[in-house]
């Protein structure tokens, strides 16, 4: 990530994966072998198939990303912003406020679990007509939502 | 009630001499072969070819010189190549599913209409029908010869018609129910469907008048027999065809049940070795081969069906003199009939070419599941199909079974499987898993 992208987004690997007994143990254990640390990990399940979203440091995107594929799993690797909501009642919800008022689709939402200062960080895949993502990015931050740079999680 | 007096539609056909069916036999063949010789000119180029004139072809022992004629010989001179007549004689047109995206389709003239609605007719009254009958075709009407081909079939021998086409069970069971049918055509395994929803759906079977039924469009097993006579207390009958030759009818069952008689004033059947072409005698196993002696706008020289099966010229206890065939039990190509419909894997491979970032490796997975046919389709998913979201993935899926949908007529599940999961083998690669134990 060059230039204003490395100041706004963060990197998210996503896997996908068949409904299947121990799929998922099949990922976490090659990681795991790897010694790749996972920071966040959400999954999307459909009745047919699902989709594992996984946060890991800058440093090891590329090893992931290879370890996966060579293991024959699909993997694709994307930005998304990362937002720092406040660890308190309501905090959540000034945030979605912001992002409702902006007519802002929501995809999907997770947090990892760590917290910098008083914030929760949450990764939020956003959608919007008629706006790229540096865009709705741009907008949140001049709302005054904080948004978590790549730096700030490859030091968790 | 197994209450069927099974009568004969033709008796001075269908139980006429052997001697004398062969000498009607070499007639007719002399001239299906002058007419689509001066006519067809596929058919003028391939008899040149291998130095065969029609005047050397006295009759059917003559057969073997013919060349071939194949399904890919259809979808080449599609739509009009094999007309021996101006389209302007022609009033009907039937297809079924072709090996590639496109369907092949068949030229009716009204002489062939005619022929095929007395193989019909006939197939029916073997299987008990009479003028007071009420027949529900549950066949689709359309396109496929099964709905339109029963339909004729059933007026002409006088019954009332239910033409109710396909799908819709509680519907089907409804006036099945309220109109007293007495007769059900239909696919057998749908019809295996029909009578177990029956039950579910509060009726109970004694209130039902069914007593024959008329099955066909896919390869069934005597095991499915005896559940389909068990369901409805009926006798259930095996019909054969297909569109290249006519539609069902080109063979029946009668009362025996026990090979279905090919109507051989109208065609001719062979068995030859798969591989070589060679004929083969009757009770040996090999392909059917079929020869059009009556129909006249589009003749079939030598049609391969890839029907493999047994014929049979011994004397039937119904009467019928004309020789009967087995059960279908394989092919000689990789077809699939699910729901009734053709399914030919390439026809599959046709549709994931089309769709972006689709790679053509694929499996299809065949399973009947409560009597239904499921096919299941594992695609390969590349990076350029998947993305981070569910719904995009779920376009893609969306989008290859609606395709599918269109292309080759059934609804199939989708199945996105890791790339390289699938099984590439030398040569040509399998593509199918069939679980329903349909073929020997």
């Amino acid at each position: 990530m060059e230039g204003k992208e490395k100041y706004m987004f963060i990197n998210q690997i996503s896997v996908y994966l068949e409904n299947n007994k121990g799929s998922l143990r099949e990922l976490t254990k090659l990681l795991a072998e790897r010694g790749i640390d996972l920071l966040a990990l959400s999954i999307a399940d459909t009745t047919n198939f699902g989709i594992t979203r996984i946060v890991v440091r800058e440093a090891d995107v590329e090893a992931a990303l290879n370890a996966l594929r060579e293991q024959g799993f699909v993997a694709k690797q994307n930005h998304v912003i990362c937002a720092g909501v406040p660890n308190q009642p309501a905090g959540l919800d000034s945030v979605l406020a912001i992002i409702e008022e902006s007519s802002i689709s929501i995809e999907y939402m997770y947090s990892l679990n760590y917290l910098i200062g008083n914030k929760v960080l949450m990764v939020l895949r956003l959608s919007a007509e008629n706006m790229s993502k540096e865009e709705i990015a741009a907008l949140l931050e001049g709302k005054g939502v904080m948004l978590v740079k790549q730096e700030d999680i490859n030091r968790l | 009630m197994r209450i069927s007096e099974n009568k004969i539609y033709n008796p001075e056909i269908e139980c006429m001499d052997r001697e004398s069916m062969k000498k009607l036999q070499n007639e007719r063949l002399r001239k299906t072969v002058a007419h689509v010789y001066a006519n067809v000119p596929i058919y003028k180029e391939r008899m040149d070819a291998v130095g065969i004139k029609p005047g050397d072809i006295s009759g059917i022992e003559d057969l073997h010189l013919l060349p071939f004629t194949n399904k890919t010989d259809l979808r080449d001179q599609f739509p009009y190549g094999l007309l021996a007549v101006p389209t302007g004689e022609i009033v009907r047109i039937q297809g079924s599913s072709g090996t590639t995206g496109k369907p092949i389709v068949s030229g009716y003239t009204q002489n062939d209409v005619d022929v095929w609605t007395e193989m019909v007719a006939r197939s029916l009254m073997a299987a008990g029908a009479g003028k007071e009958d009420i027949i529900q075709v549950t066949y689709g009407y359309g396109l496929f010869t099964g709905g339109l081909g029963a339909h004729q079939g059933a007026s002409k021998v006088g019954a009332m018609v239910v033409p109710m086409s396909s799908g819709n069970t509680q519907r089907q069971l409804m006036m099945m129910h309220d109109l007293g049918t007495t007769m059900l055509c239909c696919t057998p395994s749908y019809a295996i469907f029909l009578g177990e929803s029956l039950k579910e759906m509060g009726y109970d079977p004694k209130e039902f008048k069914l007593k024959s039924g008329c099955f066909g469009a896919e390869p069934w097993t005597e095991e499915m027999r005896e559940k389909l006579e068990e369901l409805f207390d009926i006798n259930a009958y095996n019909i054969y065809g297909l569109t290249e030759i006519a539609g069902p009818g080109v063979a029946f069952e009668c009362e025996a049940k026990n090979g279905m008689h090919v109507n051989e004033d109208h065609v001719i059947a062979e068995i030859v070795d798969p591989s070589t072409g060679e004929q083969l005698p009757y009770g040996e196993s090999g392909e059917l081969v079929f020869t059009t002696i009556t129909k006249t706008g589009m003749p079939m020289l030598r049609y391969r069906t890839h029907d493999i099966c047994t014929l049979n010229e011994e004397p039937c206890s119904c009467g019928r003199t004309h020789v009967r065939m087995s059960r279908i039990t394989g092919r000689t190509d990789d077809m699939l009939i699910i729901r009734g419909v053709n399914v030919f894997p390439s026809q599959i491979e046709t549709v994931l070419l089309k769709v972006p970032g689709v790679a053509p490796h694929y499996m299809l997975i065949v399973d009947r599941v409560n009597s239904t046919d499921r096919l299941e389709v594992q695609v390969e998913l590349t990076e350029d199909m998947f993305s981070d979201t569910v719904s995009d993935v779920e376009k893609i899926q969306k989008c290859i079974t609606e395709q599918i949908k269109s292309v080759v007529g059934v609804t199939a599940k989708v199945k996105l499987v890791p790339p390289k999961s699938i099984p590439r083998s030398e040569g040509k690669s399998k593509r199918i898993i069939d679980n329903r134990g349909l073929t020997k």
